[in-house]
């Protein structure tokens, strides 16, 4: 004999698309995490790559960029001073004018790189005057400032899309609930003339939302996991610039999105039944 | 909360002066009054569309009164909370003129449902319910869903289910309204044996009068929304 068979039948063509549409918002709001996460992350790894470096143009004759080395190199707080050779000026020059060489009568303007303390940068700026050298200080903080800007636009982007995307879920689910308990009215309205309290009938939604919630969100993650992981893996292999595009990793942030996600489709599917059917008995006497 | 314990002269069901309207001049019921001893077994009758099963949901806690007043075993149901109903509710055993079984639950299941919802485990009350359906006379039809159950069988299914909690009020909705004459005779003797044997206050809602002249039991009739009890002598003609 069967032993407490289910009081909801199991599921029907219903709850089928619900779980797809759960399955496809989670995916949404999961790469949304990531993207979301990766942005900061870059914005992080790009401002603390040029964070404690100056680069240092120097114009004028050979002489003054060997003098400026020098003087840079002694001024308090620098730890490194040197000046880059044409070679190492036109590799950086390459993402915007090209591989194919610069010509040689070209005349490129020499670069120092210095690494030290930010509050040296004031020192440099006012020595290389001082010894009446013909130079331009780049503490990078333009750049890093758009760089933040950007990934920070991006990652409220991201974020705004995954706030969207859970309320579209609740909403989803509790249309699919009501649409659920309008079906299963009589064995609603069965339960509560026999006596069920309402947090009893509640609690069937409840765990069968709670179940679904889990399970589709769970798929939904991990194919945004893939699908992250295939984009970015695509973008590396075809783009030499792509040490710039946000990284994705399997660090504790993005496991901890990934993990989450299934959790908190399935509490907010819970928590949307829940809701939903408190909403609708609280109409029977 | 209402107390579980009857006193001998609290009458079960108390119906004063209680109305039911749906709106201006659309009155169901208009001035009912009755009152059902403990242990009493009570049958309604009246026209079709008078009002019966709307009583009965009343009786039932169904529906709440637009005027007048409920009481069940004691208690004054108008002014309890929602959830207050709920224990009051378990004390109510209900066979719906429908039936009301839940298709994807078997026999068995469906009879046990009323335990299940107070969260006692299965183990406490498998043996009552398979005494139960075999006492009904389903005893091999434990496992059968209702779609493959006989008319007859699906009543005494309900019916089983309506008492297995053992109520202190049992409300039957035309039960015999869809057997054949032999099988609304049995029904009707579970309902006197339930009566006899548990002291359950029964009230069955029927337009069998050929039951009623049998049975000789209590006889409330309702017309144009007003209930009155009839006399054992008056109980030919029409329900």
């Amino acid at each position: 004999m069967s032993r407490a068979a289910p009081l909801l039948p199991r599921e029907d063509a219903r709850e089928a698309a619900l779980f797809f549409v759960v399955c496809a918002l989670c995916f949404l709001a999961a790469l949304s995490g990531l993207i979301a996460r990766a942005a900061y992350a870059a914005a992080d790894a790009w401002t603390s790559e040029v964070a404690g470096e100056i680069t240092i143009r120097v114009r004028g004759p050979e002489a003054d960029t060997q003098r400026a080395v020098d003087i840079i190199a002694n001024t308090e707080g620098i730890a490194s001073a040197q000046a880059l050779t044409r070679e190492e000026s036109e590799e950086l020059l390459k993402p915007w004018l090209g591989g194919a060489g610069i010509p040689a009568g070209l005349n490129l303007p020499r670069l120092i790189a210095a690494e030290g303390a930010a509050g040296a940068w004031d020192s440099v700026a006012a020595a290389l005057k001082q010894a009446n050298i013909n130079a331009t200080v780049d503490d990078h903080e333009t750049w890093s400032a758009d760089a933040r800007r950007v990934t920070g636009t991006i990652g409220l982007v991201a974020l705004s899309a995954v706030a969207l995307l859970g309320a579209t879920g609740i909403a989803v689910i509790a249309f699919a609930t009501h649409a659920t308990m309008l079906a299963r009215r009589d064995i609603v309205e069965l339960l509560h003339l026999s006596g069920a309290r309402d947090d009893f009938i509640a609690g069937l939604f409840e765990r069968r939302f709670l179940m679904l919630g889990v399970q589709a969100g769970a798929l939904g993650a991990l194919l945004a996991f893939a699908t992250a992981a295939f984009i970015l893996f695509a973008v590396r292999q075809t783009d030499e610039q792509a040490w710039l595009l946000p990284q994705l990793s399997l660090s504790l942030a993005d496991g901890l999105i990934l993990g989450l996600s299934p959790l908190i489709a399935g509490a907010a599917s819970m928590f949307a039944a829940n809701l939903t059917v408190k909403r609708s008995l609280s109409d029977m006497v | 909360m209402p107390d579980n314990d009857l006193s001998t002269d609290e009458p079960v069901l108390r119906l004063d002066r209680v109305g039911l309207s749906y709106g201006p001049k659309s009155d169901v019921l208009a001035d009912v009054s009755l009152s059902l001893r403990p242990g009493s077994m009570t049958f309604l009758t009246g026209p079709s569309g008078s009002g019966k099963s709307t009583l009965l949901r009343l009786a039932y806690l169904a529906l709440r009164p637009t005027a007048g007043r409920v009481s069940l075993f004691g208690v004054e149901t108008n002014r309890l909370r929602r959830r207050d109903l709920a224990p009051l509710r378990r004390r109510i055993g209900v066979v719906f003129q429908e039936f009301r079984l839940l298709d994807h639950l078997s026999a068995y299941d469906n009879v046990a449902l009323p335990l299940r919802i107070t969260g006692r485990p299965e183990a406490s009350y498998r043996q009552d319910v398979i005494d139960l359906l075999g006492w009904v006379g389903l005893g091999d039809r434990l496992e059968a869903r209702p779609a493959t159950l006989s008319g007859g069988e699906k009543q005494r299914v309900a019916i089983a289910r309506a008492v297995v909690g053992k109520p202190d009020l049992l409300i039957a909705d035309e039960p015999t309204g869809n057997v054949d004459e032999e099988m609304g005779e049995r029904l009707y003797r579970l309902f006197r044996e339930l009566n006899r044997r548990l002291r359950t206050t029964v009230l069955i809602a029927t337009h069998d009068m050929a039951l009623v002249r049998r049975a000789k039991n209590d006889v409330l009739r309702l017309a144009e929304g007003m209930v009155v009890r009839v006399p054992l002598d008056q109980r030919e003609g029409q329900p």
